[in-house]
This record gives structure tokens, sequence and C-alpha cells, in this order.
């Protein structure tokens, strides 16, 4: 064996009594609460999961994505070997391959013809592995996230006003405040434990008001005391007009303005130029004057405010003055750095607040520094003594792509993401990843629309083997453990690019154990970071940097800065007023609201995207467990019941959005909740849960000019009815596309439910046979005029598909029954239930036949005997058995005489 | 004592099979009628050509199978007859009937006269056009003696030939098989049951039963029996020739109408009967496999049931109870196999079908529709359901809301089509 395949093994967790059961704390791998987790572990298998009580986070509680935390554990779809243009090799085959072919291309076309794109589910030690490399060994800060797509508005937000990326408060605050203004963020469905938070504060303090800011009237408006369905991307409008309003009933507060602020005065006139009053306001947001008027008045008249904003606000062309429209309005009346007072960003993934730290973007460097201070560059060089300093700013994600495509980049490594369904004009992405020379993509699941375009492909460890911190929206840095040995020669993403690093000949990558590299990151937080007694940079945790390996094993959930002046971190920045500016004050920024570059055309509808509960991301993981797909199960679309009249659409039929030659096709929800002229597709569906439900293929690559955030939320889409000639359903063992115009598949616990659909009538039962030749007993239910058809499939017996179809729109009704009886050997009883998809209604089963005249069985007569008829003539009366042709009266007397003597 | 005095009718009864015992069984039922007490109203005389008492012919087949005792299946003991008053002339035949002098002639020289005469005089193997059939062994399926033959002769026998793959031929094959000979079934269709089923569902039968170790010569016909005294073998059209001890002919019956049509009644099939089973003669009824009612003759017991009931109303009640010729469903009694069918069986492009086939189970499932309403059922293999089906085709009931799932049966239906919505389709 060569020493590349050894695993590092964290600190003996592996070597337990195979059945001893036992107990490990870590955190949830999914989204951007990042919850305390205790998991149960036997076996070197996690059976179940809790919430950690002591987590800050969640206090004990968990959604339903972590609490199915170890079902996504056994998936099926698990890459095991690495594999090099789609052959199983050796990691050796595999890096060698890889390291040569970069080496390659950089020798021939220089640094800046290779990528890395990275993810924010990424562990903070991979993050900085990756960074360190690229930016400061091979010399291109061509490195970005897919954080890109979530957070980068929030960042250049908070550092044009704050002077460095930080989110001010933490989640107490959203409990402790009086007024919580939610704005583009459906935390219900997004950040499920938050919410549930915010819920039991409303519930406690029902003076809490609760304000939501949303086109759509979403699950999170459940507990809202106000919701507004302001026009979509409106709400740089609405926060400039708070801001005008503020100064027009003197509510902001001139002393802090004066002693903590700068540039109030053009901030204030560039927003009273736009929305000068409550009217101004309420017209641009398409809402009402009452309203508006009121959730001003409460956010002028309550001290405490959170204006809690998320995804509806980052992504967009204008996102990152979106962000500094809503701080100009907490710093015009102080409302920051105070208990349940502050702007907050909250963000979607469970790592992309580490990615920022470490400076996993193009645009940033490392450990909050940049490359606007030359001094910067300098120091990081120094400090990791690299050789190839990259000197300016990377491609961003969209501009990344787009590189590929015109041949500008040749090589290109995806951790952790799926961007061929995550990036905005995602068919081109594919394309462009087809025309790359070299993609090499580290994934945890064998085949996912990205993995699928790979030349390399590497298989990572997943959550429970992999082992390092993640920082959470309140900067809470919390260890995800590894305690299960590598699913079969998975490595950590850290070690992946630690021993591609050593391949390519660098040195200083000789990482044993993450809390190396945590060490390492802690040190460069440290770096200079004075300016006149304080922290030059807000990410420091220097008093981290000596931490020692039990420390780090068990280490608490601590909110950063964590430094010698707070060695037990910190939950409030900026409580005193002073900044990470060069001037120590917070920065007003002057912003001219912007609507979506696109409206919509004639027979163009506005398609915003986000998420539903139970799904995560692109569903890799998500997808492959049963109980995550039964809330919402199929592709869909929310479209207001006007909209819906006048296309002719009915609830349940499939419609097309198109865009970019792109298409969705997904099921009509009719939903009062949207505005008219506006609808909602879901972002989770890939290519292998559904025909053509990549919403974002659609999405124009429209960005924010500063921070290259691409407009997810608004893009004007063409909408029509599906031609649908037929539906119907697979309930199959084989995880296997059918070929027709539309499907969507659906995990259950034995196989997949495939919904299917055509535009072109078919028959049924060719179509069927052809696409599982290997069935070897048909069971069927044909129909002359071809409106219907059943099937059911057996090999040995066992149960392996079954297909019910009719033509039109509105599909045979499945079963969970029937579900259940995959891959059952059936027996002959409930055979005959398979088509009929039911067990059928027990009373009403009369038992083997007796009387073959009048089909009366067996329990139906006995039932009479018992209830009195003593004869074959009384029961004759009754149930007419025995009076055709009597062959059964000596039977039916028999049955008597055995009641009388049993007793019965 | 008066009532002594009071002049009784004299019914006389042709023929003691199904239709015989039943009538007398419908006309006790009808309440004034008490022949033992003397307040009948009749003097009811039966003739019979069968030396015993009225039984359920039906199970035949069973007491050929072995699953039936002959004794059990006789409902009317000749000592029971006399019980109930009536004079039962056991094992005699009518020659005649003097419709100028109202009485009949037997074939013991005896004339007894009637007021009233039904004939029920059942039917007789059709005429089966092979060459030697009145050889010894070669036999019909029709009466308990038969039976006792056959079952007399299976003792040595090794091989049988049956004619005729409708009902009777195949139970009787079966029953032979089941008592160990090696059965041939030879057939003129191209499959069995070829007025039940579809080809489809007779390719299962065919299967079941070639399982059952009867082995199938279809579109094949007997052209001659050999054999001097004892059948020895048949040869078919095709000159194969089947070694047989025994031969059974069930290749359909004919009305044994002869009794009346030469005394003169009218009739072309059998004895033709108006609604009410009266023959053209009113002092006479026909009732059974012997009359004809609309062009049409019978072979089930089913609507045998309704003439009885007609006739009985008629004369005990003097009521008009009209007989109503409806359709009839089948069912094949060999254990193990089932089958249903009802009206239309062949699939036309004027239908709408719905099929459910499982062929490693041997089961079909056939509905036509015509105008949404069923027309016709073939089931093989499950016939659950069977008789619902047969009710809603019966009254016409609309059912195309309730399929496909209809198809496998009501008790996977959470709706069902409405006996009670639609009046029946047919007036009375
Ligand atoms: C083996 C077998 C199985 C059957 N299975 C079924 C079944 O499952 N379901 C069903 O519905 N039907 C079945 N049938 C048919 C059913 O038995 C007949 O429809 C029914 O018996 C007809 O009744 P009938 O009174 O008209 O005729 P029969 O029962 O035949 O009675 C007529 C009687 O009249 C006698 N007779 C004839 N001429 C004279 C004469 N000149 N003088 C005196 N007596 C005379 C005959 O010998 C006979 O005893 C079966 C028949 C057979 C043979
Ligand atoms: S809220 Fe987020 S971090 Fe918490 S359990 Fe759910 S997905 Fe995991």
């Amino acid at each position: 064996m060569s020493s590349l395949i050894t695993t590092a093994v964290p600190e003996g967790t592996l070597q337990q009594q195979a059945t001893s059961i036992n107990k490990e704390h870590t955190t949830c791998c999914y989204c951007g609460v990042g919850c305390g987790v205790t998991a149960t572990i036997q076996n070197n298998q996690v059976i179940a999961v809790q919430g950690r009580e002591d987590h800050p986070a969640n206090f004990g509680r968990l959604c339903v994505k972590g609490s199915s935390l170890h079902q996504t554990q056994h998936s099926p779809e698990r890459l095991l070997r690495p594999r090099v243009h789609n052959q199983e090799v050796s990691w050796e085959q595999a890096l060698s391959y890889s390291a040569r072919s970069f080496q390659d291309i950089i020798s021939k076309y220089g640094p800046d013809s290779v990528a890395f794109y990275l993810s924010g589910q990424l562990l903070t030690e991979d993050y900085y592995v990756a960074n360190k490399l690229i930016k400061g060994f091979i010399g291109t800060a061509n490195v970005d996230t897919n954080s890109r797509l979530c957070m980068a508005s929030a960042v250049v937000s908070h550092k044009r006003a704050f002077g460095s990326d930080v989110v001010p408060g933490c989640y107490e605050d959203l409990e402790k405040t009086d007024v919580l203004i939610l704005v583009g963020s459906n935390a219900a469905y997004a950040h499920p434990v938050t919410f549930q938070r915010i819920a039991k504060a409303k519930q406690e303090r029902p003076h809490l008001k609760i304000v939501v800011l949303d086109p759509r009237r979403t699950a999170t408006c459940d507990i809202a005391d106000i919701h507004i369905p302001l026009a979509p991307g409106s709400d740089a409008y609405f926060f400039n007009g708070l801001l005008s309003y503020l100064a027009q009933h003197n509510y902001c507060d001139a002393h802090y303005i004066a002693e903590h602020t700068q540039g109030f005065e053009a901030a204030l006139s560039a927003a009273q130029k736009q929305v000068n009053n409550i009217h101004a306001a309420a017209a641009a947001c398409d809402a009402s004057v009452d309203l508006i008027a009121e959730v001003y008045r409460l956010f002028a008249q309550n001290k405490k405010v959170v204006t809690l904003f998320s995804q509806g606000i980052n992504q967009s062309s204008s996102g990152v003055d979106k962000g500094n429209a809503i701080i100009n309005c907490h710093l015009a009346t102080g409302k920051i750095g105070k208990e349940g007072a502050c702007p907050f960003s909250i963000t979607g993934q469970p790592n992309a607040m580490g990615g920022r730290e470490v400076g996993g973007l193009a645009n940033q460097l490392a450990a909050h520094m940049g490359f606007d201070d030359q001094a910067d560059i300098d120091r990081v060089a120094q400090f990791w003594q690299a050789p190839n300093m990259a000197q300016t700013e990377g491609l961003k994600a969209v501009d990344m792509f787009k590189a590929i495509d015109e041949g500008k980049i040749k090589a290109i490594w995806i951790m952790a993401t799926n961007p061929v369904v995550s990036m905005p004009d995602a068919d081109f992405v594919k394309q462009a990843l087809q025309k790359c020379e070299l993609v090499m993509v580290s994934e945890v699941i064998a085949d996912t629309d990205t993995a699928k375009a790979a030349h390399v492909l590497l298989p990572a460890t997943g959550w429970g083997e992999k082992n390092g911190t993640v920082t959470n929206s309140e900067r809470c840095i919390s260890l995800q453990k590894g305690f299960l040995p590598p699913a079969g020669e998975a490595k950590h993403d850290w070690q992946i690019i630690s021993l591609f690093a050593q391949k390519m000949g660098f040195k200083g990558f000789d990482y044993l154990h993450t809390i190396d590299i945590f060490k390492e990151h802690a040190a460069l937080s440290a770096l200079n970071n004075t300016r006149k007694q304080t922290p030059a940079r807000a990410f420091d945790i220097s008093a981290m940097a000596d931490i020692t390996l039990k420390q780090y094993s068990n280490l608490l959930p601590i909110q950063w800065p964590v430094n010698q002046a707070n060695p037990n971190g910190t939950q409030r920045l900026f409580s005193t007023g002073s900044f990470f500016t060069p001037s120590g004050k917070a920065n007003f920024i002057a912003i001219t609201a912007r609507l979506p570059v696109l409206q919509a055309q004639r027979n163009e509808v506005i398609m915003n995207t986000g998420r539903i509960r139970d799904q995560w991301h692109t569903m890799s993981r998500t997808g492959t467990a049963p109980h995550l797909l039964a809330h919402t199960q199929e592709p869909y679309v929310d479209i207001h019941p006007q909209d819906a009249r006048q296309l002719n659409l009915l609830e349940g039929q499939l419609v097309e959005l198109g865009n970019r030659g792109a298409r969705y096709i997904g099921r009509v929800k009719i939903n009062a909740a949207q505005r008219a002229g506006e609808i909602f597709a879901p972002m989770h569906w890939n290519a292998k849960y559904a025909s053509s439900a990549r919403a974002d293929a659609l999405v124009n690559p429209f960005v924010d000019p500063i921070c290259g955030q691409p407009e997810f939320k608004h893009t004007p889409v063409s909408i029509v009815r599906h031609n649908t000639q037929w539906t119907g359903f697979l309930v199959t063992t084989k995880n296997h596309e059918p070929q027709c115009d539309y499907w969507a598949k659906i995990t259950v616990q034995k196989g997949y439910v495939f919904r299917v659909a055509g535009v072109q009538s078919i028959a049924f039962d060719h179509w069927l046979k052809q696409q599982y030749p290997e069935v070897e007993q048909w069971q069927e239910l044909q129909d002359s005029q071809g409106e219907y058809y059943r099937a059911a499939g057996f090999v040995a017996s066992a149960l392996v598909v079954v297909f019910n179809a009719n033509q039109g729109h509105i599909g045979p009704t499945e079963s969970r029954w029937l579900n259940d009886q995959l891959g059952e050997s059936i027996e002959d009883g409930v055979r005959y239930s398979i088509l009929a998809g039911n067990t059928g209604c027990d009373d009403e089963d009369q038992g083997a036949v007796v009387c073959a005249c009048y089909q009366v069985g067996t329990n139906t007569i006995n039932r009479k005997i018992r209830s009195g008829c003593q004869s074959a003539e009384a029961l004759g009366q009754v149930l007419k058995c025995g009076t055709n042709c009597g062959s059964c009266i000596p039977e039916l007397n028999a049955m008597i005489q055995a009641c009388r003597s049993t007793g019965v | 004592m008066s009532e002594r005095k009071t002049y009784k009718k004299r019914l006389v009864i042709v023929g003691n099979g199904m239709a015989a015992g039943r009538i007398i069984d419908e006309l006790i039922a009808r309440d004034t009628v008490k022949p033992k007490s003397g307040h009948s109203l009749f003097d009811i005389t039966i003739i019979g050509d069968e030396t015993c008492g009225s039984y359920n012919r039906i199970m035949l087949s069973s007491v050929l199978a072995g699953t039936t005792s002959a004794m059990s299946i006789i409902q009317k003991p000749a000592s029971w007859y006399a019980q109930q008053g009536m004079r039962f002339m056991a094992g005699i035949r009518v020659t005649q009937i003097n419709r100028q002098q109202c009485h009949v002639l037997c074939a013991n020289d005896e004339r007894i006269p009637y007021d009233h005469l039904i004939i029920a005089t059942g039917s007789r193997p059709a005429h089966l056009p092979a060459l030697n059939q009145n050889i010894a062994g070669v036999m019909a399926f029709r009466t308990l003696a038969d039976v006792d033959t056959i079952l007399s002769l299976s003792q040595t026998a090794k091989h049988a030939v049956v004619i005729g793959g409708g009902l009777l031929g195949l139970e009787a094959a079966y029953g032979m098989a089941v008592r160990g000979l090696q059965v041939v079934l030879v057939h003129r269709s191209a499959w069995l049951l070829n007025r039940q089923l579809d080809e489809a569902a007779a390719a299962m039968l065919a299967r079941v039963m070639t399982h059952k170790g009867v082995v199938l010569k279809l579109a094949a016909q007997v052209a001659r029996f050999n054999g001097q005294i004892r059948v020895e073998s048949a040869q078919l059209t095709s000159g194969e020739i089947l070694p047989c001890d025994v031969a059974v002919i069930a290749t359909g019956i004919t009305p044994n109408a002869e009794l009346g049509i030469e005394a003169g009644l009218q009739g072309q099939y059998g004895i033709a009967v108006n609604d009410f089973l009266v023959t053209s003669d009113p002092h006479i009824s026909a009732i059974g496999e012997c009359a004809e009612h609309k062009g049409k003759t019978f072979g089930l017991v089913e609507p045998i049931w309704q003439h009885c009931i007609s006739v009985a109303d008629r004369l005990v009640r003097g009521m008009q109870t009209a007989y109503q010729n409806t359709p009839v469903a089948t069912k094949l009694k060999v254990s193990g196999v089932q089958v249903f069918s009802a009206g239309e069986w062949l699939t036309s492009p004027e239908h709408r079908a719905f099929i459910f086939v499982d062929s490693a189970r041997n089961i079909y499932r056939k509905l036509l529709l015509k105008n949404n309403c069923i027309v016709g059922i073939v089931f093989f293999g499950d016939v659950r359901d069977g008789q619902y089906f047969f009710e809603l085709m019966e009254r016409q009931i609309s059912v195309i809301q309730a399929m496909p799932q209809l198809l496998m049966g009501r008790r996977f239906c959470t709706q069902l089509p409405s006996m009670m919505a639609l009046p029946m389709n047919k007036t009375i």
C-alpha cells in the first residue's frame, strides 16, 4: 500500500467495541442555523440523532432534515472509489493524473487557467487548505464558492458599512427584540429551528411584533402580525422610504449618527430623492399605505428592532445596495450592537460563514484580509511561505464558468457542490464543463449531475465521517465530529487537497489532523491584527491558536472573536459603537434603489425560486431519505388563482416554464399566497429526481455588479400548460429514468415512485415492457380504448414494478400499501390486489365462494348462521345461496353443523 | 265433509325431471293447495320414464367426480308422492296425447285424463353425425342411469373419449379423469367453451384441463366409432384413432318435443309457449327444456325456475305472471376451475373491453361495455363479484365512472355504481 492510502484516524474514536453504543456531540450539516446534534452510534452506524440541549443555536431542537441525518447516512449512491474517465483507479493513480494535468495546463497557460469551485458545505479546515493551495501556491485567486450564490451581497454590505464582514448580533436577539422584521426570508422552511425559537418567543411575549416583507405569503407569515406582499425586488425602496420617514419624523438618533457613523447626509438625500414619503413607498412597493405606515411606526417607536434578511435580499442584481439600505436604517437609529437590536443577515449554508473566514472567495484573501492592501497580500504570503502568491482578485462564480466556456479556464476542481443544478443558467454551466479539459469533482454521491461531467471523480467523506469546524449565522464555531470510518476508500477533503498539493510538489501541506489546520488558521487570524490597541480585523480567533487536541475534540460552541479580550467568545459586536473602518466609524451608503434587471414581457410571469421545507440544496443527500420526500414529492409551481384562470390551468396539471432554452415542468399549485403575475418554483430538483425541474437553468446570469451574486429571485419566464396526454406512476425497485416527456422521482422505503406523463399518446404496454425487459411475469389490465392501463411485473415472484396510467392530466391514485409491496415475494391473495392498488375493504371480503350461482362466500354465510339462520333454506332466503342449482346445499348444511358443534 | 265433494281439477305432469320437481314445490308453496289433507284444488298425477323420483340432475357431475353420492341427490323419493296425496307413475313413458279427449296414453296402455296437462319432458343429447354410435360404451351423460353405467364401465376401462367441449363435456371429462381414466376430449371448435369464453380465456382453461390430465383435441370431429358390440376406439375425421372403452357424447341437447308436436302443438325447436308457458292448446302448458319461448330453448335451470313460478301462479291463483327471458350466467363445476360468463363473450369493434390478465396464475377477467353499460362478462380463474357484474349488466347500470378499478372487484372500489340510481331498464 502506498502511503497515500493511509487515512489519518482521529484520536481513536473509531476503534470502539463493535457493539457498544456511544454518543457523540456534533453539528448538523445542513442549513446555516448550525444546530448542535448528539448522535448515537452503534456498530459504526449512526442509529439515532437528537438535538443537543446545550448548543446555543438550537437548545435541543432539530428540524425534519436534522432529525433525518442518520437516514441519509447509508445512501446507496455513495461514491466509494476514485474514478478517472469512469474507470475505478487507486488514489495514487487519480491524484498523480490530476496533479500532472494541472501542472501541464499551468505550465502551458499560466495559473489563471485553473480554478477551484468550492462550497459552503465544506468544513473550515477543508476550505482553508483549498484556499491556501490555490492562492498561495498555484498562484491564482480563481477560487469561488456556492456562497457566491447566497451570501456575497451581505458580505459586501457588511464590509461597506462596518469595514468588515460581520454579523453584529446573535440568535438571542431574535427572541429578545420587540419588533422583528423578516425580509426576504422564509425562515419557517429555510431556517426551521431559528423559526421555532422565534415562534416560541412570540408565544411567550405576545407583544413581540413580527413583520414579514415578502412577495409571497409564506409559511413564515403564520406567526406574523403584519405581512406586506411587496413587489419583488422593491425592498430597497421600502428601506429608503423608512430612512426618509425616520428623518422626517425625528426618529433618528443624532447623537449616535454624529459619534459613530459617517455619510448620513448623502444617504438620506439619496433616499429622500427617491422615496420621500409613505405614499411614494407604497407606490414603489405596490403595497398598502396603511401597512407601510404601521411598519415604519413600529420601527421608529421601538428601541429593540431586528431586521432579519436572507436570500430575498441577497439574490438580486442590487443585493449589496439592499443590504446597505437596511443597515442605514439601523445606523440612523443606533439600533445595532444592543440586545434585541441589529440588522441580521442569516446565512443559508452550514459553513458559508467559515468559508468567508478563511477567505475562500475570489475577492477575498484570507482571514478577513483582502487584495486591496498589498501589505495584507505580503503578510499572508509570508505566513504561508507561499511561492506563487496571487496578487489580484480572481473570477467570481458566474464569470468563472463563462471563462471555462471561453476556454480561458482549462481545469476546474469542484468540491462538495452541484453547479450543474444550482448555478443560474445551469444548462450553460453544463455545456461549459463539457468543453473543459479537466473537470475534477470531489463528491460524496456518485452520480450527481455535476459528477456526470467529471473526468476525475474523488470520493470524499461525509457527515459523521469527517472532522472539523463550521461557523453558523451568529458567528458560532462548533465541531462537526468524525466518529465513523470513511465509506469505502473515501478521504477527507483536506486530506485530498493536501495529497494533491504534495503531488504537485508543494511544501506546507503535511497536516496530520484537522487541528493542525485549525491552529494555523487561528494563528493567521491573529497576524498583525491590531490597530491602536484594538483589533484591525473582526475575525480574530487568536485565543484558539494554541488549542490542545483535547480541547479541540470537545470544542464547546463559541462565537468569534475569541481573543485575549474575549476568551469566551463574543455574543454581540459593535456594542461600543466602534467599527472596523479606517476611521472606526460605520459608513452610511447612499442608495438609489433599483428594480431587477428584466421585467416581465407579454405572456411572461416572474419566477421566484426558493426552498421547500424538507429538502436541502440539490437533493443529493436528502432526496435519498423517503420521509423527507413525503412533504413535497414533486417539482411544482405556485401560481395565483387569477393567473391560473387566465392560462386555463387546473390544480395538479403540469405547467411548463421556459427561459434561455431551458424548461421547467412542475405541477400547478393554485395558491393565493402568490401575487398575480408571479410564480414560485422550488430550487432543489436535479436531473436525477426529475426530467426537467432544474429551476436554476432558467435563471438569467444577471449579477450584482459589486459582489457578483446572481438574481435568482426574479426571472421573467414563459409559461404554458404542458400538453399532457397521459399521466401515471411507476412504483419500482429500479432506479432508472423512464423514457418519457415528464417524470419525477420519489424515494420510498423499498424503491422509487416515478410520476410520469407524456405529450404523445403511447401504447402503454409496449412502452412499459421495453423498459423492463428483465420482467418474467406480467399482470396486466388493458382497456381497448387505451384510456387506462395497469401492469405489475414480477421477477421470480417478487414484485419489481407496478405501472398505472391513464389518458389526461389527472393521474391514478397512488397508495403507500402498494409501495410497501415492492421487492416482496407476493402471495396469491395479495397478488390479485396489486393492480387494484389496495387490499380492499375487509368487511366486504366474502371469503371463498360456496354458492357459485350467487357467489356467496364462507364469511358472509358464517355471519348469517351466527345471526340465526339455522337451515339451508333460511340462508337461501336471506342470501339466495343454494336456491339456484342447489349444489352447495350439502356444504351449507355442513357449515351450519360446524357452527353448532363449535358453538361459535 | 262438503269439501270432499268439491270437484278437483285433474292435473297431469308428464316427465319427472327438475322442472317437474320444482313445479310441485311451487304448487305446494301456494298455500291453498294441500293435497294430503284433501283441501287441494288438484288431483295430481306425475308420469316419468325414469324409475326413481325427482333428483338434482346438475349434481350428476359431482356424482361422477365422486364428490357426492347418488343417494344424496334424490330430492323426492318415490314414497314421497303418495305422502303428498299425488300419484306417481314411475318408469312409465307417455306415448301420446289425445287433446280431443283430454287424456294421455301411457306405454302401459293406461289412459290418464286431464283437465290441465303440463309437459316437462326435458331434452336428450343432440345427435352426433358419427357412424356406428349405437354400440355399447357410447354413452350420454344425462341421467342417473347414465352415470351408473359410466361408473361401472370405469371400473375396468382405461381410455375414455368425451365428445363436446362445452360445460357438460368438460364436467364429464374431468369426472372421469379424476376416476383415473385416460381421457381425450374431442371438440369441434378451435377453443373450449366457445359459446362462453373468448380465445384467450379458453386457452387458460385448456392449460388447466391439460394439467388435470385431460388430453384435448380441438377443431376435431369424431367420424365413427369402431367396435362390434362394445366400443373399442373413436376415429376422427382426420383419420386419427383414439382408443376408448367408454365414449361420452355431450355435444348439446335436443328438446323432447315430439310428444307435443305429434299431438299437433305448435313449435319449431321445442313446444312453443307464450309468456305464461301456455302452448297453442290452452289446456296444455310446457316447461323446462322441452319448451320453446320466442324461438329460444333452454339448457340451464335458472330460467326453468321462472317457468315454474309463472305456471303455479296461473294455475293456483289465476295470476298472470309473465316469464321473461333474461340472460343467464354460466358456471363450470370442475374443481379448482372457476368460470363465469354472461352476455356477450367475443370482443367486437363496438365494444369497449376491459381485460385483466395474470398469465402466470391463469386468471382472466373481461368486461365488455356498450354505451358505458356491461353487455358481457368473461371471467376465468377468479370469478369474484361475477354475480354483482351480472346484476349490473341485467339492470344496464352505467359503470364507466368506476372503471377500471371495478374490474378488480367491488371491494377495491371506494365508489360503486349505485344500483338504486337507475330504474330497471326493462319494463315488465
Ligand atoms: C350432468 C349435467 C350437469 C348439469 N349442470 C347444470 C348446471 O350446473 N347448471 C344448470 O343450470 N344446469 C345444469 N344442467 C342442466 C339442467 O340439469 C337442466 O336444464 C334441467 O334438468 C332441465 O330440466 P327439465 O325438467 O326441463 O328436464 P329434465 O331434468 O331432463 O327432465 C325431463 C324428464 O322427463 C323425462 N321424459 C322425457 N320424455 C318423457 C316422456 N315421454 N314420458 C315420461 N317421461 C319423459 C326425462 O326422462 C326426464 O326424466 C346439467 C345437466 C346435466 C345432464
Ligand atoms: S435547522 Fe438547519 S442546522 Fe438545524 S437541524 Fe435543521 S437543517 Fe440542521
